[in-house]
């Protein structure tokens, strides 16, 4: 694999909420328009991994990052742990969708959508209802929304929020994209479309996905990590990990013995 | 079985009668609003004319003139003390929810609790100390200000409630769109909870609308109409006071019918309130 490949790499990665060790020295890379899965049982660090991943984890108090994460954008490799690296700038390259659909409350689904490029100041109509029509299409909401873009983000269906929150998260334009559990709160139907998104998503963005749902990531992603307090204990591509895993706590979390 | 179905019955005998006694102390509860109404409405309609809303009172003895004056002067004090009381409401209610829990919120916290329970003529005398005497004279600006204190904890502490209820995740989704937290706050979380801080705001009105003690020796009154700002100026309360302590009839029946306008305007605003918080729901 050329260096170019590579979307994310993390290097002896750590996290801390307090004295309470939870992400420990990972390392791993994603190459460039993967859908990667980070699985393990519950508490095991996935969510506190990927808040690592753009600058969120920093924001709770007492929360505390160590290591090294390169990101690959225009001009080369960039460490965005890097004294002086500006954690705005970070998170406009590497997106979220969190667990919860949260569009903004009292915004329209048309405001949810062009929030971070409004309030970065791009103003021009013409440019945010493209964005708004390219970012619904992407997350495959558009046909059912184009007639009520003025309506409140937060009168949809969970599923069509959570969409919604995808398209707020293209919007933007990241190399990468984070989900965290994002269909965990969902009905079978919306997590079905939105896995199938996930898989065209692909050719837009590098994407890392959290799931406990192990079918989901055999489904969607072409590799996997498996996680085990707050360690990685192994990765590589997902037919693998689900068919020869090396380390037997992997085969048996998979084979469901635990988590 | 038999025991059974004993034990059925002694339940909804006391069931029953709990709910008796509920109805009855609830009834209780709401007389006395229900006489107030009715004895306002009964002795204030009366007086209830164009004149009472556009005309200045008369002199003793005279027959006719209105409350203009004071119907004015409550609605000038009112914007004075929003103009002051609701960004610092809202700075504060905002200061409190968002800073991180240390010394500095913790002191602002116990002093927007305090201000509550500060009682409004201790409020008066305080802009008396500060406003009146400095300036030499009752004044417009000096029942604001009582007013605007009055207003700054209610605010405060409604706008902090409604920001506690927005999610860290809402939040952390406007960070993680690569917005400085300062833009996220003030332009995706505040608009959003916009009809709640409404509410608090229309609450806090209603509150001032009727307060008296603040204004008595702050705004002080005046039977002429607006002199300006740096005047003595009439509210609604402070009239209602001094005309239902009069000996004049034409006055005491111009005191009824203002307390019975500023009941409906109280009432009216409190109606609204409830209104957008049902709609926010
Ligand atoms: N905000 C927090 N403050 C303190 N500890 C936390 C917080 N969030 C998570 N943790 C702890 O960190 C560990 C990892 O949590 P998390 O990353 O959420 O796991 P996962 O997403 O794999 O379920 C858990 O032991 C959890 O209790
Ligand atoms: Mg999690």
């Amino acid at each position: 694999m050329t260096d170019s490949e590579i979307s994310l790499r993390t290097e002896g990665l750590s996290a801390w909420f307090g004295d309470h060790h939870v992400v420990k020295s990972i390392s791993l890379s994603v190459s460039r328009n993967d859908v990667y899965a980070l699985i393990g049982p519950s508490g095991c660090g996935k969510s506190t991994f990927i808040r690592c991943l753009n600058r969120l984890h920093e924001e709770i108090d007492g929360a505390r990052v160590q290591g090294d994460v390169w990101i690959s954008g225009d001009s080369g490799s960039e460490n965005i742990y890097a004294p002086g690296s500006d954690p705005v700038a970070i998170r406009r390259q590497v997106g979220m969708v969190f667990q919860k659909p949260n569009p903004f409350p009292g915004l329209s689904i048309f405001d949810n959508v062009v929030a971070g490029l409004r309030l970065a100041g791009v103003k021009r109509r013409s440019v945010l209802e493209e964005v708004v029509e390219t970012s619904l299409k992407h997350a495959a909401l558009w046909t059912e929304v184009k007639d009520k873009l003025k309506k409140p983000g937060t009168s949809l269906s969970g599923g069509q929020q959570q969409r919604l929150c995808i398209a707020r998260a293209l919007a933007v334009r990241p190399k990468i994209l984070l989900m965290d559990e994002p269909t965990s709160a969902l009905d079978p139907i919306s997590t079905a479309r939105i896995e199938e998104l996930v898989m065209r998503l692909r050719s837009e963005v590098t994407v890392l996905i959290v799931t406990h749902n192990m079918q989901q990531a055999a489904r969607i992603s072409n590799q996997t990590a498996f996680f085990l307090m707050g360690e990685l204990v192994e990765s590589g591509p997902t037919s693998r990990i689900f068919t020869k895993p090396k380390d037997t706590r992997t085969e048996q979390y998979i084979t469901g013995r635990f988590g | 079985m038999k025991e059974l179905s004993l034990r059925d019955g002694r339940r909804k005998v006391l069931n029953w009668s709990a709910i008796t006694v509920l109805c009855v102390l609830s009834f209780l509860a709401i007389t006395p609003l229900f006489f107030i109404f009715s004895y306002l409405a009964v002795r204030g309609a009366g007086g209830l004319s164009l004149a009472f809303f556009t005309e200045l009172p008369k002199p003793v003895g005279e027959i006719g003139g209105g409350m203009a004056n004071a119907i004015g002067g409550s609605l000038i004090l009112l914007s004075i003390a929003s103009s002051f009381g609701i960004p610092i409401g809202l700075a504060c209610g905002v200061a409190l929810s968002e800073l991180k829990v240390g010394v500095t919120v913790r002191a602002l916290r116990l002093s927007v609790d305090l201000l509550t329970s500060v009682p409004s003529i201790v409020i008066g005398l305080f802009a008396y100390a500060v406003v009146v005497v400095p300036m030499r004279g009752y004044s417009a600006w000096a029942g604001g200000f009582a007013l605007s204190i009055v207003m700054i904890p209610i605010v405060a502490r409604s706008t902090e409630e409604i920001l506690r209820l927005v999610p860290s995740h809402v939040y952390e989704a406007g960070l993680a769109l690569g917005l400085p937290r300062w833009k996220v706050l003030l332009r995706l979380i505040i608009p959003g909870v916009r009809a709640g801080v409404t509410t608090g705001i229309l609450l806090a009105s209603a509150r001032v609308s009727g307060e008296t003690a603040p204004l008595l020796f702050t705004a002080f009154s005046n039977s002429f109409g607006f002199r300006g700002l740096n005047q003595p100026i009439a509210s609604l309360p402070v009239q209602i006071f001094t005309y239902a302590t009069s000996h004049d009839d034409t006055w005491r029946q111009l005191a009824w019918t203002g307390a019975l306008v500023l009941v409906f305007v109280v009432f009216l605003l409190n109606l609204v309130t409830r209104f957008l918080i049902r709609r926010r729901e």
